[in-house]
């Protein structure tokens, strides 16, 4: 089997073009007939592929069950997506910089992520967080730094979406209301989405973190008080695209996303919560990958698998229930190092299928993200990337144009029809927490991962600038390079400790024993993580004593000991 | 004599858990003839030396997928230079900048593959220049 | 000290024996692959080894085995032992590669300078061993380890070499995963010293731990004194401390092995059958060497098939001529 460099231009390293392989290159056509997740499609598709649709039934119109189309009935006309730029970078008052940048630019909602230590559950001073703080996100340790974090950001006007961490987004959650609080703000008028989906943290790297039954007791505790206290508030964006950048195809993302979302749904129906009382809140966080048609006809089948899941296996009654609402980030795992101005490019076809695929909310990467974290010029791109999509290409005008294709819409029910049997599958494993359980769920993108480089390396999937087009490595990032300031990090693991040295104790244990009480009697622990929280406990303190109550070590890496004993 | 097979560890360093690329290259080192020790995630540089010194590595295949980069190959390179094992083979992979490439070759990084690279390049390069000798 | 400087085989010997790490890996590289030193060097360390327990364990791929030898280390080292694990994963029959995923599930020992460990692909060996294992059993008996555990690979059914190389064997099995079945079928049962039954957590496992002991029990007890292999349940994964289960048991298991061996003198059969086995790997390695060395470059081996082939003879009959030729010399 060749490897890679399949000939594609006719020009040679040292100019000379060589006219043979310029007609090769003439001539040239589609090597494989197969999307990316390798499905075969026709050379063309007409009605007679659609010969025994049933319109009503399975697709209807955008704003109708099953939604197939779209939420809403005239989706952008009603409302732009939401602009919303993952921003998260050194210490919060780095991260609070970058945010107020993008909305300066333009974006129209905040999107804060986590380092490495945060999605650990680890406090910036631990000795394994302090050389990684803020490299990859920001750490949030204490109140103090979720005050930083969000200034003077109005709370009831700006739709913060937190991705923060999952591991802690029952602490993240804390902080945030702790916050908002001490600034006088009710919890009802409080607006955005944390994304709190423990379970799949397990597959990003964080799995001593995130125990099968703590994650779903946290999430679920996360949803439970929302659903009472914040009507505003999204509570989970149960996160499919960290799945797919394992490597998986779409209608495996789809398949597994659903599936851990059923978790959280048959926890919050075994705590008493009634179906329609919390799904109209529930969202899910999307790949957006380069093969444009597949990924738009992706989206397509998730609506109308979820509202049929809802509707029929569930029984819920309010449409809002069966409204997939979801938010796209563009596949990290698309963009490449090598002439990394492609990823502009990228980028942007990935964008385009997210919003013909009638997306709420959107991301786009940062051309330089196979680098470093985005610089600001990087991030201005993405924001504007989005922008250009909804004012100057007209696309938004019309909900779902690409409904009624003869293609899109087979390709729709193609992308079904394999989800459902990969959920299939997982139903005869015994369902999805046997699947996780079993790491049968590891083996599977275990092999996907390998498949997806093999593909690469015998050119079967072509990919400019890797086997295809490629050209001398750069020795420079055009657009700059992100640099974290060590200072930012050391400042903060100062300040992390001068607060623990400061902080009145008594308060603090009262509220920790608190906490381990309400975890003990298996009630919600949020209540009791605010109060903390405002006691000035730290993340890994809330975290630490909660899993020391379910039996596991109070820190993660297994170093330190609760300081509560 | 020469050896008969090329010993590799492969191994994360810190808290990154981004291991499919580690895993993924494990695999297919594997498929092309070396004999792979893969470390998996939260290793220390000392946990990393220590095997490579028990296993004789010829080779040590790092990934970096959280900017600590810079941070850790300073520590890696002074624990294999304590250890004496100058003559194994360090590699890294993952992502960051090209900017910082030639600083840490010139720390003692043998050569670097981010994301991207083919598999042919990475064994090619094993095969080249990892020490002949048992 | 700088791991490449090429000193005498002695010199190597003697670091090895005062405990040095290096020596012993880099003697481990040597003999694994049968560098022309191996000889020699084996024929230094042989007298500074046969004094460490040796413990296998053997058991088919996710039965636990790795785990459980994490747990083991760990009670080992409590007791003051040093311990030496050796840890085999099959090579691919492709390419010759071997992916090494055991060391993973103890590695947090690494930096314990009582514990040493060292993982080897099958290289194309069967049997469950590699060919140099016994060796580096003994390279890390010389090197001071009280005990020695070997991880075999695979399912403990064709591959049972190990039971020749250890004297406590252990067999992993987990309930419903049919290789309990399997390995009641293929007389597994009536060699191992204990059967370790893993992920006792799972349903199923007391009917599966019956009917092993079922099974056991009509293969009557074994040796001298007759000592019947226990059935031990363990949980060996757990993320929580408490979640771990029945690794006391199966050091006591162990233990009480250990002293039947000494007790019963079976010990001394177990050392025979070790030294039996290695006999009979170097005379079948010398051999093989002698006889390829004398035909090497010289064409006769192609001759020899030509002649077969023609009609003019067999494999039995050239062999036993060309043997014949060593014989009377």
């Amino acid at each position: 089997m060749s490897q890679g460099r399949a000939v594609k231009a006719a020009g040679d390293a040292c100019g000379q073009v060589n006219w043979d392989d310029y007609l090769k290159a003439y001539y040239d056509k589609p090597e494989s007939a197969r999307t990316w997740s390798g499905y075969e499609v026709k050379e063309i598709y007409t009605p007679a592929d659609r010969a025994g649709e049933d319109y009503r039934r399975d697709i209807g119109h955008a704003g109708q069950y099953p939604f197939t189309r779209g939420i809403h009935p005239n989706m952008f006309r009603g409302r732009y997506w939401t602009r919303r730029e993952v921003v998260g970078i050194g210490s919060p008052a780095d991260t609070h910089e970058r945010a107020a940048f993008c909305f300066e630019q333009g974006g129209t909602g905040l999107n804060t992520i986590a380092d490495v230590t945060y999605e650990m559950g680890l406090d910036a001073d631990h000795p394994w967080a302090m050389s990684e703080v803020g490299l990859t996100g920001v750490n949030i340790t204490s109140l103090r730094d979720m005050e930083t974090l969000v200034g003077d950001i109005p709370l009831d006007k700006v739709s913060w979406s937190v991705i923060t961490a999952s591991t802690a987004a029952s602490v993240t959650m804390a902080q945030y209301v702790a916050v908002a609080q001490a600034k006088g703000y009710d919890l009802s008028v409080l607006r955005g989405s944390i994304q709190n989906d423990p379970i799949h943290f397990r597959y990003c790297g964080f799995r001593p973190a995130c125990p099968l039954d703590l994650s779903i007791k946290l999430g679920a505790d996360v949803m439970e008080f929302c659903t009472q206290h914040m009507p505003k508030w999204y509570y989970t964006t149960v996160n499919m695209y960290d799945l797919r950048e394992q490597g998986i195809t779409a209608p495996q993302e789809v398949a597994f996303g659903l599936g851990i979302a059923r978790c959280y749904i048959d926890e919050l129906i075994r705590r008493g919560l009634d179906i329609d009382q919390f799904a109209p809140r529930f969202t899910f966080y999307v790949s957006c990958h380069v093969d444009f048609f597949e990924e738009i006809a992706k989206i397509r089948a998730a609506r109308r698998m979820w509202a049929r899941l809802l509707k029929e296996k569930y029984g819920a009654k309010d449409p809002r229930s069966m409204q997939f609402r979801f938010a796209v980030h563009t596949a990290g795992c698309s963009l490449i190092p090598q002439q990394p101005l492609n990823n502009l490019v990228r980028i942007a076809y990935e964008a385009l299928a997210a919003v013909l695929g009638g997306v709420q909310s959107l991301h786009c990467c940062s051309y330089d993200e196979p680098m470093c974290l985005p610089t600001e010029k990087g991030h201005l791109q993405a924001l504007r990337t989005q922008q250009i999509i909804a004012y100057e290409t007209g696309v938004t005008n019309v909900a779902d144009p690409l409904g009624g294709s003869y293609y899109v819409e087979s390709l729709t029910d193609k992308m079904e029809e394999e989800a459902l049997k990969v959920m299939k599958q997982v139903e005869d494993l015994g369902g999805m927490e046997e699947a996780i359980r079993t790491e049968w769920l590891d083996r599977q993108f275990e092999m996907e991962a390998v498949k997806r480089q093999r593909e690469a390396d015998n050119g079967q999937k072509l990919i400019v600038g890797v086997n295809i087009f490629t050209s001398e490595p750069e020795k420079t990032t055009p657009l700059g390079v992100q640099r974290i300031p060590e200072q930012s990090a050391r400042q903060q693991i100062e300040e992390v400790r001068r607060l623990k040295a400061s902080r009145d104790k008594n308060k603090l244990n009262q509220a920790i024993q608190r906490l381990r009480e309400d975890a003990q009697a298996g009630r919600n622990t949020i209540p009791a993580m605010i109060e903390a929280t405002k006691a000035l406990a730290t993340t890994g303190e809330i975290l630490g004593t909660v899993r020391q109550v379910f039996g596991y070590s109070y820190d993660p890496m297994g170093i330190i000991e609760s300081p509560f004993n | 004599m020469s050896k008969e097979k090329i010993k590799v560890i492969v191994s994360k360093v810190g808290l990154d858990g981004h291991d499919r690329g580690a895993k993924v290259v494990a695999s297919l080192l594997r498929e092309a003839g070396l004999e792979v020790v893969y470390l998996g995630l939260y290793q220390t540089p000392e946990g990393i030396i220590q095997a490579a010194i028990d296993e004789d590595a010829d080779v040590i295949g790092l990934s970096y997928l959280s900017g600590e980069h810079l941070v850790y190959t300073p520590k890696i390179v002074e624990e294999m230079r304590r250890n004496g094992l100058e003559d194994v083979l360090l590699l890294v992979g993952g992502s960051f900048p090209p900017e910082d490439i030639p600083l840490m070759k010139r720390m003692g990084v043998d050569e670097v593959f981010r994301g991207g690279s083919l598999t042919d390049d990475i064994v090619g390069f094993i095969r080249q220049n990892a020490r002949q000798e048992a | 000290m700088s791991g490449r400087t090429l000193a005498s085989p002695r010199e190597m010997v003697e670091r090895l024996v005062a405990g040095d790490r290096r020596a012993a890996a880099r003697l481990i590289t040597l003999i694994e692959d049968q560098s022309e030193q191996s000889g020699e060097l084996m024929k230094l360390i042989y007298p500074h080894s046969g004094r460490a327990v040796i413990l296998g364990l053997t058991g088919s791929g996710g039965s636990g085995k790795s785990t459980l030898i994490n747990h083991l280390i760990a009670r080992f080292r409590q007791q003051g032992k040093r311990v030496g694990v050796v840890a085999v994963d099959p090579s691919s029959p492709f390419s010759g590669g071997a992916l090494l995923g055991d060391r993973l599930r103890f590695q947090s020992h690494s930096l314990d300078p009582g514990v040493y460990i060292r993982s080897m692909g099958s290289r194309g060996y069967l049997g469950g061993l590699a060919r140099a294992t016994g060796d580096v059993v003994r390279i890390m008996e010389a090197m001071g380890n009280d005990l020695v555990m070997v991880e075999t690979l695979g399912a403990g059914q064709d591959e049972i070499d190990i039971i020749d190389v250890v004297q406590t064997c252990l067999l992993i099995l987990t309930p419903g995963m049919g290789d309990d079945i399997q390995a009641m079928k293929a007389g597994i049962m009536e060699v191992a010293d204990l059967i370790v039954l893993n992920k006792a957590d799972l349903d199923g496992a007391t009917s599966c731990q019956k009917a092993l002991e079922a099974t056991i029990g009509l293969a009557g007890g074994r040796g001298e004194g007759g000592w019947t292999p226990p059935v031990i349940p363990t949980v060996a994964t757990g993320s929580r401390p408490e979640d771990v289960r029945g690794v006391d048991e199966l050091v006591e298991a162990i233990e009480a092995h250990q002293a039947y061996l000494s007790r019963s003198r079976t010990l001394e059969a177990v050392r025979a059958r070790r030294v039996e086995r290695e006999l009979g790997l170097v005379f079948k390695d010398e051999v093989e060497k002698l006889v390829f060395k004398a035909l090497k470059g010289t064409g006769k081996k192609r001759d020899y098939i030509e002649a077969i082939l023609a009609g003019r003879g067999d494999p039995y009959s050239i062999v036993e001529e060309v043997l014949g030729a060593f014989v009377k010399a």
